[in-house]
């Protein structure tokens, strides 16, 4: 869910840009280190970044009737990791705002937040532990798809209502109204995010032939 | 996605200088964020629109179609502004169809700024500045070639879709959703096949890591950046005299 260009406070924008800068910056160092070891790397960084930007202008058979897209976060970080998501992410994010109209410049740090460092971290945190708890792998991949897409949401929702309080109840009650309102769409979105992922993950399974070169890409599997 | 990167390649401002343009949108931007939206954010849609419309020569169209998505967004969260909750209910909040108001023009002004830089500099112009004004290299590099990968993506998982359409592949919402999962499954490998070609193809070429492209630069015109130096400092006059 992006927020759009304009929608937050310059106070807020330049806070939420000042709390992503490091991880963006500790995701370019990374990325930096990856092309100087294998200069070929570049290629594969850019066809992932390609790909997750891909999945944001698909079309998910809607539940609401709204039109929706998968956030793309939940198995980027699953196949490439968090980390490099996070560079990936912003550029993905920028792409998006330039080629789609959707979301902006002033709100890139805290679309970048929302949706390149919290969705990423969590899905990767919860397929690791749904994984070492012994789940399945389908459902490990469907709680990370579902739960990185919900936290997106999530944040976002706090990032609107620290932004914007309720007059009367503050910002708890913003969140209630922000989280209320897109509560409809997000949470069958979350959902069938997460059974698209498991079925695409099923359908990668089956050509496992390419797995260790995206594990080398990623560096954060073999490392 | 097409409609806005052929607009972008294609307009009347389309040469002009990337600092001009910068200088225009990022100011506008700034002066609709700081000041208090009346009338700062006013003037600014304004004349950000004139631009993009009558100057650069944008069809009315595709500003539209551009700016559609955003306005639901912006109605969703205007009208959560108006309210607020409390104990004894949901009720309208005072000032809140003010604060809407605000939030609403501010918004739309920004929007139409950053609209105008989208829609008249294509995305391989910017992230030349990008580079030029210090980004590293590297993340350069990997932004435009994403750029490429994007439309030839976007190119194949087009011909997918249209496959599986033809073969009854969205007859009901589980189909279209298992549809879309086999798209993308099948897009993944692509995609890094596609990348690793192109790493063969440059390292037959005794590629050594370092990715040089001839870029056409503008000479930048010194009496439009005053002019819309001069634009923009009328306007923060506004904003200060009014605020």
């Amino acid at each position: 869910m992006h927020i759009m260009e304009g929608f937050l406070p310059i106070e807020h924008a330049i806070g939420w840009l000042g709390i992503s800068a490091p991880f963006v910056v500790a995701g370019v160092i990374r990325a930096k280190r990856i092309v100087r070891e294998r200069p070929q790397a570049k290629m594969m960084l850019a066809a992932a970044g390609a790909f997750t930007f891909m999945l944001s202008a698909l079309k998910m058979p809607s539940v609401t009737g709204s039109c929706s897209h998968p956030t793309g976060t939940g198995l980027g970080a699953v196949v490439f990791g968090p980390a490099v998501m996070s560079v990936l992410g912003m550029i993905v994010l920028l792409f998006q705002a330039l080629l789609l109209a959707h979301g902006g410049l002033t709100t890139l740090g805290a679309n970048v937040f929302s949706m390149a460092i919290v969705g990423p971290w969590v899905s990767w945190g919860v397929w690791r532990l749904a994984s070492r708890l012994g789940a399945s792998i389908a459902i490990a991949v469907f709680l990370a798809a579902t739960l990185g897409n919900l936290s997106t949401y999530m944040t976002t929702s706090v990032q609107l209502a620290l932004a914007y309080p309720d007059v009367s109840s503050g910002i708890p009650g913003a969140i209630i109204k922000f989280g209320g309102v897109f509560a409809f769409t997000q949470i069958p979105l979350a959902i069938v995010e997460g059974l698209l992922t498991v079925v695409v993950m099923n359908a990668l399974s089956g050509r496992a032939g390419k797995v260790d070169e995206i594990e080398a890409l990623c560096g954060e599997v073999h490392r | 996605m097409t409609a806005i990167d052929r607009v972008a390649h294609c307009n009347r401002w389309r040469h002009r200088s990337l600092t001009e343009k910068v200088v225009f949108a990022l100011g506008m931007l700034l002066l609709s964020v700081v000041f208090p939206p009346y009338p700062v954010a006013v003037i600014v849609l304004m004349v950000t629109m004139a631009a993009t419309l009558f100057g650069a020569g944008i069809p009315v169209r595709v500003w539209l179609a551009c700016i559609i998505g955003p306005v639901g967004f912006l109605f969703t969260g205007a009208m959560f502004l108006a309210i607020q909750i409390d104990s004894s209910g949901v009720s309208l909040a005072p000032e809140g169809l003010f604060i809407a108001g605000n939030m609403m023009t501010r918004a739309l002004a920004g929007f139409a700024c950053f609209l105008f830089l989208a829609l008249t500099t294509p995305t391989t112009d910017l992230l030349a500045g990008l580079r030029r004004s210090g980004v590293p290299p590297e993340i350069v590099e990997i932004a435009l070639l994403m750029y490429r990968f994007i439309f030839l993506l976007a190119d194949t998982s087009r011909s997918m879709s249209r496959a599986q359409a033809s073969r009854l592949g969205h007859s009901s919402k589980w189909q279209q959703l298992r549809s879309l999962g086999l798209l993308v499954a099948n897009l993944l490998p692509r995609a890094m096949d596609q990348g690793r070609r192109l790493e063969v193809g440059l390292a037959a070429r005794g590629w050594t890591g370092n990715m040089r492209v001839l870029s056409r630069t503008v000479p930048l015109s010194i009496p439009t950046l005053i002019l819309v130096i001069v634009i923009e400092l009328v306007i923060a006059a506004a904003g200060v005299h009014f605020s």
